[in-house]
């Protein structure tokens, strides 16, 4: 079986890592630009999502330490408007989770051979896939 | 017009104008279609951020993108990236070629303001590098040759804002004017 090609897999997953916290912040942006009485829904929605692509970012830096190196940070984030409805927000958000789960898609060919980071992208694969429909789904329901 | 909003009212942004020319750049192999990942790469920024300012120059009509989400410039698109690169030229030009910066500077100042000067300035400077490269003219080389010397530091609203605003430059330009001040005095006598 051919060597995982170490640094450029850590390398990916600092991409990656880079995707989820800036997909938190644009969560976190998108939240504060909801127009009054969005309602519980929205507000579950964000709390749910703030809370999982913390948790993503955070597993991602603890495989690439696992793999002997240590976590790089590049991420530029401008991000502005006015407000917006719960609709617009999840039009946004399926933009940026589909280029996340699409991501995952794209790595999990090359770490044949590391079970654990295997293991991982696949779940990941799923949960974002997850996402992505929930999103969708929640679209559909606002139009 | 105040002029420091049409900074904001440009046509492209720093940050559009680099994805119109990655977009470019990266499909010039793939008959102009480019991948998002690709962009991404290319710009050494996250998908994300990309698939986001790619919705912006999408409404606008610059790009248009296929069903497997592939992008690629549309006709209004690629005049923008040829002007782009146009002014980019010019100014690469003036910068390396007239004033004497280095190539990686003159990279690095054009590709900052390459989408923000207007046709008209990019012709008139275009036209100003040939007249100082013309035959006879050696235009460049007595820029090369040529001391800075204001003739009237004290009145001068280039000398007066630079050193207002505390620059280097200007304390030894100052200086020069004293220097070269005294040796004129000193030769009259």
């Amino acid at each position: 079986m051919k060597p995982l090609d170490n640094a450029s897999v850590v390398e990916e997953l600092n991409r990656l890592m880079a995707e989820e916290l800036e997909a938190f912040l644009r969560y976190f942006q998108l939240r504060h630009r909801l127009r009054e009485g969005e309602g519980h829904d929205a507000e579950k929605f964000f709390e749910g999502a703030l809370e999982e692509t913390a948790e993503h970012a955070e597993a991602i830096a603890a495989h690439i330490r696992k793999l002997g190196h240590t976590p790089t940070m590049k991420i530029t984030v401008t991000a502005g408007g006015a407000p917006i409805s719960f609709r617009e927000a999840l039009s946004e958000a399926l933009v940026f989770e589909q280029q996340a789960l699409d991501a995952y898609k794209e790595l999990l060919p090359r770490i044949k051979g590391e079970a654990a980071l295997e293991k991982f992208i696949r779940e990941q694969v799923a949960v974002e896939g997850e996402h992505v429909q929930e999103i969708t789904q929640l679209l559909k329901q606002k139009s | 017009m105040v002029v420091w909003k049409e900074f904001d009212e440009n046509e492209v942004t720093h940050s559009a104008a680099h994805h119109l020319m990655a977009i470019d750049e990266v499909g010039r192999d793939y008959g102009g279609w480019a991948r998002v990942s690709d962009i991404a790469r290319h710009l050494n920024i996250t998908r994300g951020s990309v698939s986001i300012n790619l919705r912006s120059l999408t409404a606008r009509g610059l790009i248009e993108q296929d069903e497997h989400h592939m992008v690629r410039l549309t006709a209004q698109g690629q005049q923008i990236v040829q002007g782009i690169h146009a002014n980019k030229t010019v100014l690469h030009a003036f910068f390396r070629d007239v004033l004497g910066l280095s190539d990686e500077q003159a990279d690095v100042d054009s590709c900052k303001i390459e989408h923000l000067i207007s046709n008209q300035t990019a012709r008139q400077l275009a036209r100003l590098i040939h007249f100082l490269h013309a035959d006879g003219a050696d235009g460049v080389k007595h820029f090369k040759k040529f001391k800075d010397r204001c003739h009237d530091p004290k009145s001068c609203p280039i000398c007066k804002t630079a050193q207002a605003a505390g620059h280097q430059d200007s304390v030894l330009q100052q200086l020069e004017h004293t220097r070269e001040g005294i040796n004129e005095t000193v030769g009259q006598r």
